[in-house]
């Protein structure tokens, strides 16, 4: 497990990391509530654009190896590519994990009005690992960091937006709000409004399952080995 | 500064070689068939996400397309036995009942079937044609194509197969032509060797039996001449002393003679060889001990000669071939030159390309270069100390 300590310590090793790994989920916790929408504190809406930012920049980290040829060295280490990868996907998803449970328990002891925090905190955890996975596979495609965080970073706002995380997915025209469908943030705005409004389990299972479903999607695709 | 700038332009030069080496492999990359299977299944997957935002199924029936992806992104990361195809015909028989897509979805098993050269199992997914409340003959060309795509990616991929095989083992025949040549050349020397070694055996035991005889015994009758006191038997062994040595005379002789190969063999040979070459006019000259050459040598240095002055008969424009042969202790050394001018790519001829591997198995070198003043043939073999 030396790799997975390692991406630990990594993962919180400068300035930018420790703010967004943080500060920035500690903030959600008191952001006040929205007047009609959304139904969650505002903090709590805003929490998923977090978690992809989170997981663009902890991915960003095996990016960083590849770039600086660590990749390369770890090839001809006796340690295998699934260990180095499994290794540092289970340290980035703890520090998700914890997050995750550091927002949604800070909240209720804060005294914000959840709903239902455990469901909740379930959701994040999904979603979490739904980001990971993308992020993965995001920078599969990159050689170099600074694009690859860059052109994500606008990404992620059109996915938000078009997710229907910041608007509506109601207020959208019918072809988008089809559309929104396809981005895993629609279906953490659905898990959301379950939260507040839900009664049947099975629909909630299935927002989780389709977001499990995007993990290993994207999991499938950016664990190829690129040198 | 001129310096500076013919870095920056060597760098330059050498960056544009590593772009175009790049994108030499990335063209390679997308040649290859995979690239098309690969990009044909996602294609399909964004058919089905086209079908889902066109139609009006369920939010649910989205998962249906996140499950054919999944199988999709697995057949493009591992080889997946051909089993597989039943995993998505049974995602896509669970949804029947609830959306269209499904049926569509049948095109993904079809094309793998077909893909690993069992089209014939695929037609039986055609059968949902009679059974779908979906427009049939859409669905059927829908079909057809991926059937169609797929039989071409299996023959695409066999046919590539094939052709990798097939040039593997001519590199591998290629390889042990040139390993059995470059042995054939090393046995060449190896012989020369052999059968300068028997001749050396053979003249030895000539003159051993033809001269030791007749020499010893006349040493010996020198020896008793000094003890004999009678005069006439003096005379007498004196007598059988000159009839000795006459006849061991005559031996040597006779035996030198019987040796003395007719074919003519080393720098003779060469002399030979530019005396009968009348098209150009040869200034030849010569330096060092040419004894101390052996057999195989000479016989590359006569091929060299043929096929230089062969070229400058049937290429060139010259007039003058200057021809200088050295021989020092540790090498020998045969340059020739002409004063021709006509720019031709000889270095491409068999001819030199096959003297320069031979020069190069006796640990030397064939170096040609064409200048402006004429083209120039150097051959440097090392000389083999004898112990």
């Amino acid at each position: 497990m030396t790799v997975f300590k390692f991406a630990l310590k990594r993962s919180f090793s400068n300035i930018a990391n420790l703010v967004f790994l943080t500060l920035f989920p500690v903030a959600c916790i008191f952001l006040p509530r929205g007047e009609e929408w959304p139904f969650l504190p505002y903090g709590y809406q805003y929490f998923g654009i977090i978690i992809l930012f989170i997981g663009i920049r902890l991915a960003a980290i095996i990016l960083e190896d590849r770039e600086k040829g660590v990749v390369k060295r770890l090839a001809v280490a006796p340690i295998s590519h699934f260990n180095y990868l499994s290794q540092n996907l289970l340290a980035y998803s703890v520090i998700l994990i914890l997050q995750c449970a550091i927002v949604v328990y800070g909240g209720v002891l804060f005294g914000q009005e959840l709903y239902q925090p455990g469901w909740l905190f379930l959701l994040y955890v999904s979603f979490s690992f739904a980001s990971l996975a993308i992020a993965l596979a995001w920078i599969s495609i990159y050689r170099k960091k600074d694009v690859a965080f860059l052109i994500y970073m606008s990404l992620i706002f059109i996915v938000v937006v078009l997710g229907g995380l910041i608007i509506p997915v109601e207020m959208f025209p019918d072809l988008l709000k089809r559309m929104a469908v396809i981005l895993p943030t629609y279906w953490l705005g659905q898990g959301l409004n379950w939260v507040v409004f839900g009664e049947e389990i099975l629909d909630f299972l299935i927002i989780n399952g389709v977001l499990w479903l995007y993990t290993i999607v994207f999991v499938v695709i950016g664990s190829t080995r690129k040198i | 500064m001129a310096i500076y700038n013919s870095i920056r332009c060597n760098w330059k030069h050498e960056e544009n070689l590593v772009g175009n080496e790049q994108g030499a492999r990335w063209m390679k990359k997308l040649m290859e068939p995979y690239v098309f299977v690969n990009a044909w299944r996602f294609l399909m997957v964004g058919v089905l996400i086209h079908l889902w935002i066109i139609g009006d199924s369920m939010s649910s029936s989205f998962i249906l397309i996140l499950l054919l992806l999944i199988t999709t992104s697995l057949r493009w990361r591992f080889p997946l036995p051909i089993w597989f195809v039943f995993i998505d015909v049974f995602i896509c028989s669970l949804y029947f009942p609830y959306t269209a897509i499904s049926y569509y979805g049948l095109a993904l098993p079809i094309f793998e079937l077909a893909r690993k050269g069992k089209a014939l199992f695929s037609l039986v997914l055609f059968s949902v044609l009679f059974f779908t409340s979906v427009s049939s003959s859409i669905l059927f060309w829908f079909f057809f194509q991926a059937l169609f795509f797929g039989v071409f990616s299996y023959i695409a991929i066999k046919n590539q197969e094939e052709y990798r095989l097939d040039v593997d083992e001519q590199r591998r025949a290629r390889y042990e032509l040139e390993k059995i040549k470059t042995d054939l050349l090393e046995a060449n020397q190896l012989v020369s060797q052999e059968a300068e070694l028997m001749e050396r055996y053979r003249i030895s035991r000539e003159l051993h039996d033809h001269l030791g005889h007749d020499l010893t015994g006349a040493s010996l009758a020198l020896q008793a001449y000094e003890y004999v006191q009678d005069p006439k038997e003096a005379e007498t062994l004196l007598q059988e002393v000159k009839n000795r040595l006459e006849r061991s005379t005559k031996n040597l002789r006779e035996t030198v003679h019987n040796m003395t190969p007719i074919t003519q063999i080393g720098v003779e040979r060469l002399e030979k060889i530019m005396q009968s070459f009348y098209q150009v006019e040869i200034k030849y000259q010569k330096s060092g001990n040419m004894l101390t050459v052996p057999a195989y040598i000479w016989g590359l240095l006569e091929s060299c000669l043929k096929e230089a002055l062969t070229n400058v008969a049937r290429h060139s424009n010259a007039t003058k071939v200057e021809i200088d042969l050295q021989v020092t202790e540790s090498i020998v050394r045969l340059s020739i030159q002409d004063n021709g001018t006509v720019k031709k790519n000889s270095l491409s001829g068999s001819g030199l390309r096959s003297l320069q591997m031979r020069s190069r198995s006796m640990g030397g070198s064939l170096a040609i270069s064409n200048r402006e003043n004429g083209f120039i043939l150097v051959c440097v073999i090392p000389l083999e100390k004898e112990s």
